[in-house]
């Protein structure tokens, strides 16, 4: 098999979201240790706490907390400042590594048998008509095409019959494009759509290279299950948990190593 | 059909983006870590400071109109008949109105001389004796010692003539569950405060008044009341002592100090040194003394040395102090004392010797109550960082040991007054109506260890020619002037200020060691083939004494039924040997000198009256200029000599004949009374704010000018 899988974590990728957490959550109170003023940061912090005990403390002295009011809105205008540049330095890592991560949590891959939806979108409503789609033999057309010109759609119904990375084929206008379908019960890295131009939605939906500018396809998807993962009798979406597990563990290891954020 | 666009919906990447992109938006507190949930969790820390001032701010909204007309009823009552809108309270530990005067009158202390010239400057009569706790103690309660109890530093245990702290005792926690070895205290260490009386921001308070109160000494354990208030004078050390410092050393060749500090020992670790800060006791009734292990590592060429201690490494040069560091000493299950302390690094070779602060209580973690309410002492700490909170901060001992020089003890001491004077003038801001007072203790400090160069003869400055002696005094008057300055120009024409000091100062030149004169008298007998007695009395025969003396200027009988030995009958008899005492001592003479050692003799049945006389030592020694109790003497201990040459650098002091050191009074407004007394201050306050005076006080109001200009 061509495609990457890792079966461990297959039925319930939990533990490995729960690890990548806490890995970056550390990960991510080290970086911040070692970009930000650490001294800096912790007298700006210092300085809203007592702005904070001032109001409480002076609470019967009317212009006392006004003041204490003001310095809690500029102590956090330091405070911002100060963490500016480590929330830059960061920034743009972690996006990236969530846009991978989601390739492989944020969908499920196709299961043998289940049907699901290919849908093409054309440059020209008239090219529709002639559009056709082309499936490797471990795939078939479950239902006719069905075409909606309004929105210059076409829609096939396909069941996969067993696993595997397969190649489908668009054929539009006198040319052919490919959309790759992952059919597996592991955990794969799955890319929903394949488009042309737009890099800011390429980056965050499709895992494939680009299609070409002058090609009279749009864009070709398939209707993957979004993944829910099942912990603490709920169903999180993936990066939400990974929000609070990562912030948890950030909590943790900051205290733990003393770190000022 | 929307397949593409519900798909991208469902799948949660691009809305889940934009919601933390939203997050660090909208909430960008959080954003200095929050680059992706990863990052999210230093948004909450940030996040919860607006939450809770966001709470707070709809707490006090709601309850701002019940909150409005509870005060406007209070104030009503406490401002309606106010002559004043702020009384600012200033108090220099000790300083001189002689010296004062003479500063002023060679065209020094511009300050202190407008408000002379404008206003009011006065002697301000002190307590009997003159020493600090039991004179800040009558200015709080505006009573006599009779009444508040304070006599002395130190007052003595009638049932073994031991010392203890007059203002407060810590004692353990009462109950205790036994784990093994270990028998862990259930329950905070029990503080008593010995003060009596009742401070007079109480009831300033109680009438609504705003209270800011800055480390008035003798206010610790920090009472309840209406304001805020940070403990000065009296607050321990984390050992639970007045101040002992730590000195560590590679040379061992130096003796045990005689009160104050530790030597500890350095020892070779490789290519650096290890030592460690002795703590308190093991709360675990273990019975060791816990301790706070530190590395060093000295750079000689750079004339530096790096600690590190617990999760702190720093840097220090010869000849600096450190910043303050946190300092944690561990007893095991849990149990923790943390602290903070400053090092000084004094030599780095050929030996190695590292002087250490006392360790004080983190004013941001207290284990002990320093402030009242709690959280005002972290307030401070949070605003200005860690400072000192030890009563007596600054480092004395080290100094007359010589652990510490002459500037390595001003850097110290001013380190402190610059901290106290960032609080104090926090306290003035978040004080615009009310009471603002502070006590500035650096001026007794200095003048005690600096009196000999300002002597022309004293012993301890003999070798030091004339021209070469600092003019540390004169430096620090200036000092205080500069800040009375700051002060009046942040005050209105409707505050008024006082600058008071408890009692002045004399030069310290000759020591009397009372004990010994009481021995050589037959008043104090020893142990059969004992001439001499160690400290606290450990030769004396109590079977036949009848007189000792402890602490700094009271003298005691050895009264039957009182004191556990006593032989002295309460009467008649107790009343002759008072009177054959002063008789004797009254304008004693030292032989060497030929001066008056002995001043006068004052019977605490005529100077002192209240419901704890009975605690009262039995006369107060006045000594004469020039003298004072010897350290020998104070510490219960009985030496040859009678009087000696004081030859350390505490060359100043203030525990004479009261009638010799008064204190200071300056004030913004005229004051019309001729004679005024530290006892005065608290009911001319309290009348000031229009409030009935309690019928127990002993001080009476003086009468103050309505504005700046106006006469009385």
């Amino acid at each position: 098999m061509p495609f990457r899988s890792v079966n461990f974590f297959a039925s319930t990728p939990l533990l490995l979201v729960l690890g990548i957490s806490i890995v970056i959550g550390l990960a991510m109170v080290i970086v911040f240790r070692y970009t930000s003023d650490q001294k800096a940061i912790g007298r700006a912090k210092d300085r809203l706490k007592a702005h904070l005990l001032a109001v409480r403390l002076f609470q019967d002295q009317l212009p006392v907390v006004m003041r204490a009011y003001g310095r809690i809105l500029s102590g956090t205008c330091s405070y911002l400042r100060l963490a500016f540049t480590p929330f830059l330095i960061v920034l743009l890592p972690i996006t990236f590594l969530i846009v991978q991560l989601d390739r492989y949590f944020g969908w499920m891959p196709l299961q043998p048998a289940q049907t699901f939806l290919v849908e093409a979108r054309v440059e020209d409503p008239a090219a529709l008509n002639e559009a056709s789609l082309q499936l490797p033999p471990e795939l078939s057309s479950s239902a006719p095409a069905v075409h909606v010109p309004k929105d210059k759609e076409v829609v096939w119904r396909v069941v996969a019959e067993r696993e595997g990375q397969y190649d489908i084929q668009v054929a539009a206008a006198g040319q052919t494009v490919s959309k790759q379908v992952v059919v597996s019960p592991g955990l794969a890295r799955i890319s929903p759509v394949r488009l042309r131009g737009n890099l800011w939605e390429r980056m965050f939906t499709s895992g494939e290279p680009a299609l070409a500018d002058n090609s009279p396809v749009q864009l070709i998807a398939i209707s993957y299950p979004p993944r829910v993962i099942r912990f603490a009798w709920m169903e999180w979406n993936w990066i939400v948990l990974f929000f609070v597990v990562s912030l948890i563990a950030g909590f943790v290891f900051k205290s733990v190593l003393g770190i000022q954020v | 059909m929307k397949l593409l666009s519900s798909q991208q919906r469902n799948s949660g990447l691009f809305p889940a983006l934009l919601l933390v992109i939203g997050f660090v938006l909208l909430f960008p507190m959080r954003s200095e870590a929050y680059a992706g949930p990863g990052a999210g969790f230093a948004v909450l820390s940030s996040f919860w400071t607006i939450f809770a001032a966001f709470l707070y701010s709809f707490y006090a909204l709601v309850t701002w109109p019940m909150r409005q007309l509870l005060r406007m009823f209070r104030r009503r009552k406490a401002y309606g008949k106010a002559q004043v809108k702020r009384v600012v309270i200033v108090g220099f530990d000790g300083m001189d109105p002689e010296l004062a005067n003479r500063f002023m009158g060679e065209g020094k202390l511009p300050n202190l001389t407008k408000l002379r010239d404008s206003g009011t400057f006065r002697p301000l009569r002190t307590t009997f004796p003159a020493i600090s706790p039991v004179a800040w103690s009558t200015f709080q309660t505006g009573v006599n010692p009779g009444k508040h109890n304070i006599y002395d530093f130190l007052a003595r245990d009638l049932k073994n003539y031991l010392p203890f702290l007059s203002s407060a005792q810590i004692s353990e926690p009462k109950r205790h569950l036994r784990i093994g070895k270990y028998s862990v205290p259930l329950g905070k260490p029990e503080i008593k405060g010995l003060r009596r009386g009742t401070p007079f921001w109480h009831w300033l308070g109680k009438a609504g008044v705003f209270c800011s109160v800055i480390r008035v000494p003798v206010t610790f354990p920090p009472e309840k009341f209406p304001g805020v208030l940070l403990s000065g004078m009296c607050v321990p050390d984390l050992k639970g002592s007045q101040g002992t410092f730590c000195f560590c050393t590679t040379r061992m060749d130096g003796g045990r100090f005689r009160e104050g500090g530790v030597r500890i020992p350095i020892e070779r670790n490789g290519a650096g040194f290890r030592s460690y800060i002795p703590g308190p006791e093991n709360p675990l009734g273990t019975g060791s003394e816990l301790r706070a292990d530190f590395k060093l590592r000295p750079d000689v060429k750079r004339g530096q040395a790096q600690i590190e201690i617990d999760s702190e490494t720093f840097t220090i040069k010869v000849g600096e102090y450190s910043e303050w560091i946190p300092v944690k000493f561990e007893a095991g299950m849990g149990f923790t004392a943390r602290g903070i302390c400053r090092f000084y690094l004094k030599e780095i070779s050929p030996e190695v010797e590292v002087y250490v602060t006392p360790v004080n209580i983190d004013p941001g973690r207290p284990d002990l109550p320093i402030s009242h309410p709690v959280t005002y002492s972290i307030y401070l700490a949070k605003l200005f960082g860690p400072y000192a909170t030890l009563g007596l901060a600054e480092d004395t001992w080290a100094l007359n040991e010589e652990v510490l020089d002459d500037q390595a003890f001003l850097a110290q001491c001013y380190g402190n007054h610059e901290d106290r004077e960032r609080m104090f003038f926090d306290a003035l801001e978040k004080t615009p109506q009310g009471l603002c007072a502070c006590v500035f203790d650096t001026t007794d400090r200095v003048q005690h260890m600096f009196w000999r160069y300002l002597d022309k003869d004293h012993p301890a400055a003999r070798d030091v020619p004339q021209d070469q002696k600092p003019r540390v005094i004169q430096d620090l008057y200036d000092r205080m002037d500069s800040l009375i300055g700051r002060v009046m120009q942040q005050i209105d024409d409707q505050t008024l200020l006082l600058v008071i000091s408890d009692h002045g100062f004399k030069s310290f030149a000759r020591c009397m060691n009372l004990n010994a004169w009481l021995h050589q008298n037959g008043y104090l007998v020893l142990k059969d083939g004992k001439s001499e007695s160690g400290d606290w009395f450990e030769d004396v025969d109590w079977s036949r004494t009848r007189a000792y003396t402890m602490g700094l200027n009271g003298l005691y009988l050895n009264v039957k039924g009182r004191e556990r030995e006593g032989i002295v009958e309460a009467g008649a008899e107790a009343e002759a040997l008072k009177e054959e005492l002063r008789s004797k001592l009254d304008r004693l003479v030292d032989p060497a000198s030929g001066k008056i050692g002995i001043t006068g003799m004052f019977d605490c049945d005529a100077v002192y009256a209240g419901p704890y006389v009975d605690n009262a030592p039995d006369l107060i020694v006045g000594y004469g200029e020039g003298f004072r109790a010897s350290w020998d003497s104070v510490m219960g201990k009985v030496t040859t000599a009678i009087f000696e040459d004081n030859l350390k650098a505490w060359s100043g002091d203030h525990c004479v004949d009261p009638r010799l050191v008064p204190g200071v009074l300056f004030s913004n407004r005229k004051i019309a009374i001729e004679k005024p007394a530290i006892v005065d201050v608290a009911p001319t306050v309290m009348k000031l704010f229009g409030l009935e005076l309690p019928s127990y006080l002993d001080g009476k109001p003086w009468a103050v000018a309505t504005q700046t200009q106006d006469s009385v």
